[in-house]
């Protein structure tokens, strides 16, 4: 780090500080985009100081991940730094580090724990050079923004592979497209998470399989079973691609959270506590007190209801999401919220992948709003939802006070937003801005 | 009353809720008493099965997805499905589709993949520097849609997201004339294409669910050819539908 360097660090702090002061925003990634623009080669800057980085990638699950990963570690008493509001491009990674910097550029923390951006991975892997990454999962999501998933998949394998350092690399042996990128990863430390339990398989696979083409061959994937969209125990059965072999299963760990991929949160956080030399009982413990990020199985209490927010931004993350509320003994209203801003992704075919037909026959009021919100009524209406029950409103406000007519005191209400009506419907629920 | 509705490759050719189509086509049938059965059309599907399909659904494929489909399709079920809308059968085909039916494809490196040459039209990919299509999609349509007693709106409206640019030949009508939207190629004006009774559109994914017109039209002229003759469909409720077609004409 050079005198240039720590110039515009200092910069950025003060501006950090003023957006704080004044209210402007929550600084997560404004100050990094101001360093950016004057060293765009200062995410190496950092990197080189002592410190382990942890990078955490998926389409589902970041931010919970992250936030375990987190707590496990601070409970063993380190020192941790994380891009906590989900701002996961570049400019969020050097507000992170900008704001556990002090005046002279020099880190306070040993730890860096940063959620990353799908598309951003390749390159944060060339400038950060990772200690440990952490793949959850890749399904489908935000075609128009992302692309497709076999692009991603590749993309990712080649940045990986060309790596010049050494890492550790955990990854969910459950999905066969990451499987196959691990196997490939010969000369780095790779430890394969799993559920390996046959009592969490759904009745049947579901229409939003994302990989369940052999990578390796092109073959037709066999399932013995599935937990949810492509995650299950796969093999192929022409070209031998096998599962692999686990180091931690769903026995080994209790998830304090609902719903099955958050035991996939779960044993990826656990696997990298393990692989930084936390004990399972430390673990056990540091997560036995977790408490969710924002938006993602948060409870929050409004007009004496218990509401429940779970983002759900994609088909796979719906269909957990709705799996969860209706697995729940906690009955109340279901509120869909659907945008399509730029960070929802501008098309809303995706719902269309989701198995919305699960609430069709469920005694329970179906309200929906956001900006799609007919494209939502009509999804509901197509998936045998009857007309009658879905009740649309155009304002967010007025949706949650439907659902407080709804209910009585106590009553519980799931939230089901997609991410920038996640952060209205929270703000109106909490009268303030995230974080 | 009852139709077959052949779905082409339902786990490769699905990429953007593609099943939307299916699922509103299945519906209004019901709503309305008419029997539809679902025939995938998969790898090892007969021809014979193929013959019996009175509306063909196709929908978006990934890359590698879509070469797997190509391969087959062009060993022999591209000749039945040309067959079949010789005869006058109804399709839809969305997404990229305009790729698979012209007579070829031209990649970003210059690469000429065969299609399958239903369709008078050749699409070409003039590299990455050249931003792709995407964006919310409305068109025009004319009354060669309208079915006689049901509510019509001169007006279709989807999501589009593609890197080829098509270009019509004379063998073939554009299905509609953009109004928003890059349609085509973003140069003519015009969307997708239509042959015989055949509609390939570039709007993607669940496209019949704010286009309830389009899906009747299909039904109403496919059973109108399976039977021989004028046949009558009931009105349905579909305030929800229009409302979502009018919010989307307004992005």
């Amino acid at each position: 780090m050079n005198v240039f360097d720590r110039i515009v660090i200092v910069c950025s702090k003060i501006f950090m500080l003023f957006i704080r002061v004044f209210r402007l925003g929550s600084g997560a990634t404004w100050p990094g985009e101001f360093v950016l623009r004057f060293r765009p080669a200062i995410l190496k800057a950092f990197a080189s100081q002592d410190g382990k980085i942890i990078l955490v990638a998926g389409t589902n699950g970041k931010t919970t991940t992250a936030k375990m990963i987190d707590t496990i570690l601070r409970y063993a008493g380190m020192r941790v730094r994380r891009n906590e509001s989900g701002a996961n491009l570049d400019n969020g990674i050097v507000s992170a580090f900008v704001h556990d910097s002090d005046w002279f550029g020099n880190l306070r923390s040993r730890y860096s724990i940063f959620e990353v951006d799908e598309a951003t991975l390749p390159k944060l892997l060339e400038e950060l050079s990772p200690h440990m990454i952490v793949l959850l999962n890749l399904f489908r999501d935000q075609l128009d923004r992302y692309g497709e998933v076999d692009a991603i998949a590749e993309k990712w394998m080649n940045a990986l592979v060309n790596m010049n350092s050494r890492f550790v690399c955990i990854i969910n042996g459950d999905d066969p497209q990451l499987a196959f990128i691990g196997k490939r990863l010969i000369h780095h430390d790779v430890r394969f998470f799993g559920i390996d339990d046959s009592e969490l398989f759904l009745p049947s696979a579901e229409h939003a399989m994302d990989a369940s083409y052999c990578p390796e061959c092109g073959n037709k994937l066999t399932f013995g079973g599935v937990y949810f969209s492509h995650l299950g125990k796969w093999a192929c059965g022409r070209c031998g691609f096998i599962h692999p072999e686990l180091s931690l299963t769903a026995k080994d760990v209790v998830s304090p959270l609902e719903g099955t991929y958050n035991i996939y949160n779960t044993l990826a956080a656990s696997l990298t506590g393990l692989a930084l030399g936390i004990s399972r009982e430390h673990i056990a413990k540091a997560l036995s007190s977790f408490s969710p990020a924002f938006g993602r199985m948060e409870q929050i209490t409004f007009h004496r209801r218990r509401v429940t927010i779970l983002l759900s931004k994609n088909p796979t993350g719906l269909n957990e999401s709705l799996r969860t509320v209706l697995r729940s003994s906690k009955k109340g209203p279901i509120v869909f919220l659907l945008n399509d801003r730029i960070a929802d992704g501008r098309d809303v075919s995706w719902i269309w992948d989701a198995d919305m037909e699960m609430v069709s026959d469920v005694d329970i009021p179906v309200i929906v709003s956001g900006d799609r919100r007919c494209d939502m009524a009509v999804r509901l209406k197509y998936a045998g939802v009857s007309s009658s029950r879905i009740h649309v409103f155009d304002l967010t406000d007025e949706a949650m006070k439907y659902a407080i007519s709804r209910t009585t005191v106590d009553d519980h209400i799931w939230v089901l937003p997609t991410y920038t009506a996640m952060l209205g419907v929270r703000k109106y629920l909490l009268g303030r801005k995230i974080l | 009353m009852n139709l077959i509705v052949g779905w082409l490759y339902p786990d490769l050719m699905s990429t953007y809720g593609d099943r939307g189509n299916i699922v509103v086509l299945k519906k209004r049938c019901e709503w309305r008493g008419i029997d539809v059965k679902i025939c995938s059309i998969t790898f090892d599907t007969s021809e014979q099965d193929i013959q019996q399909c009175d509306i063909v659904i196709g929908g978006g494929a990934q890359d590698r997805q879509q070469k797997l489909v190509i391969e087959d399709l062009r060993r022999r079920k591209g000749g039945i499905l040309k067959e079949l809308f010789n005869e006058n059968k109804v399709g839809l085909f969305v997404c990229g589709s305009p790729q698979l039916l012209g007579h070829y494809y031209m990649t970003g490196d210059g690469e000429k993949l065969q299609g399958l040459g239903i369709f008078d039209m050749v699409t070409k990919h003039f590299g990455k520097d050249k931003p792709r299509c995407i964006g919310n999609l409305v068109a025009e349509i004319s009354d060669r849609f309208k079915v006689s007693h049901l509510p019509f709106r001169p007006t279709i409206v989807g999501f589009e997201n593609h890197g080829g640019r098509t270009y019509l030949g004379n063998g073939v009508s554009s299905f509609a004339r953009v109004i928003k939207g890059f349609g085509n190629n973003g140069e003519d004006g015009t969307e997708g294409a239509m042959y015989k009774h055949c509609i390939a559109t570039y709007a993607h994914g669940p496209f019949l669910s704010k286009n309830p017109h389009i899906a009747d039209w299909l039904i109403y002229t496919a059973l109108s050819i399976k039977y021989k003759k004028t046949v009558h469909l009931d009105p349905l409720p579909d305030d929800l539908e229009w409302k979502a077609h009018e919010y989307a004409c307004s992005l």
